[in-house]
């Protein structure tokens, strides 16, 4: 039972990790291709990662509810 | 005389900053998950050492706001210019996400909570606060001050407190009934056979829009206190690595993560809620701007 805790959390600590770092690089390429628009890239690439994280933190707390 | 007013208003906040800074002696172990009450057995049980934190970070935001605004001047000067870039930058902020009608409205709310979680998530960093210990009735030493936001109830309340006026904002905004047709109602037009195949397809999607609803506050209490709290562990236990002389080097860099992470989580806290209310408020004849 511990195992397929820590399993769960670290595939999600995973896949939030391949998760954000997509997001990190389309941001970058597309502030790089209009710099212009920086700030609404910006924001998105907030809101994005936030809710990335937020399946990461769901996971490592829902696995305590057994 | 007038020029000692502002100074007067300022220096308890200066005193209550130096107060959390006073014993610099790094250290301080683990943080239990659950906050614990310096005045348990007396009538004030409920206080727990996150909620004096809280009420500190209000009570500093009170006196920014009383120093900010002492001697108002049509060309702002000092103190009170840099309040009104801090609330002007917020609003427009805001506005640019909520559009100028909604920002009137809930812009109390928004820049409230936002300048609370930063200003409590940077009081909980301040080097010595986790030092400030007593010890509890039954021997155990607890630590008297304790991140507002690294406590559930805290960001529980915040959430839940937003998930209310959520409801209330759009029931207002948009009317009962353009509310349950704002979930429900199938979105495109459709004439005859398909439109009865599209109005079921679009209940099953609106039930979908719920539970998306019911997760949000749940999701946003969770993501503050897990980022916070992961932080101040992280903080610790990278303290209890190395020896008790060498405690600050490990937990260094991380500390300006925790600087970082801090704004970063006030700021997508208050902006996804921002986004939770545009998403329920938006018409359909919105002017792209």
């Amino acid at each position: 039972m511990v195992f397929s805790k820590a399993f769960a959390v670290a595939l999600a600590a995973l896949a939030g990790g391949i998760g954000i770092s997509i997001l990190g690089c389309k941001a970058a390429e597309a502030t790089g291709r209009n710099p212009g628009a920086a700030t609404p890239v910006l924001t998105i690439s907030i809101i994005l990662a936030a809710l990335i994280e937020g399946i990461f933190i769901l996971t490592a707390f829902a696995v305590n509810f057994d | 005389m007038a020029r000692f007013t502002s100074l007067r208003a300022v220096l308890p906040a200066i005193f209550l900053f130096l107060f959390t800074a006073v014993a610099s002696a790094a250290g301080g172990g683990q943080l239990p998950l659950f906050p614990h009450s310096p005045f348990e057995g007396t009538p004030f049980f409920w206080v727990s050492n996150s909620t004096i934190m809280v009420w500190m970070g209000a009570l500093l935001i009170f006196l920014f706001c009383k120093a900010a605004t002492s001697k108002m001047a049509i060309i702002p000067a000092g103190f009170q210019n840099f309040a009104e870039w801090l609330i002007e930058s917020l609003y427009n902020f805001f506005g640019s996400v909520l559009g100028d009608h909604l920002v009137k409205r809930t812009f109390w709310f928004f820049g409230g909570t936002f300048l609370l979680i930063l200003t409590v998530n940077y009081l909980a960093l301040i080097p010595g606060v986790g030092t400030i210990t007593y010890v509890d009735r039954d021997g155990g030493v607890q630590g008297l001050l304790r991140g507002g936001n690294a406590d559930l109830n805290m960001t529980a309340a915040m959430s839940m407190t937003f998930a209310v006026l959520w409801f209330y904002w759009a029931l207002t905004e948009n009317g009962t009934k353009n509310f349950f047709a704002h979930i429900f109602a199938p979105k495109g037009d459709f004439k005859g056979l398909m439109l009865a195949g599209m109005v079921v397809v679009f209940f099953a999607v609106g039930v979908l829009e719920l539970i998306s609803i019911a997760i949000r506050p749940v999701a946003l209490s969770f993501r503050l206190f897990g980022n916070i709290y992961g932080g101040e562990q992280t903080l610790g236990g990278l303290m209890a690595l190395v020896p008790e002389s060498l405690a600050f080097l490990p937990s260094l860099p991380f500390y300006f993560v925790e600087l970082l992470v801090g704004l970063i989580q006030a700021l997508v806290f208050t902006l996804l809620s921002a986004v939770f209310l545009k998403l329920i408020c938006t018409h359909d004849d919105e002017h792209a701007h």
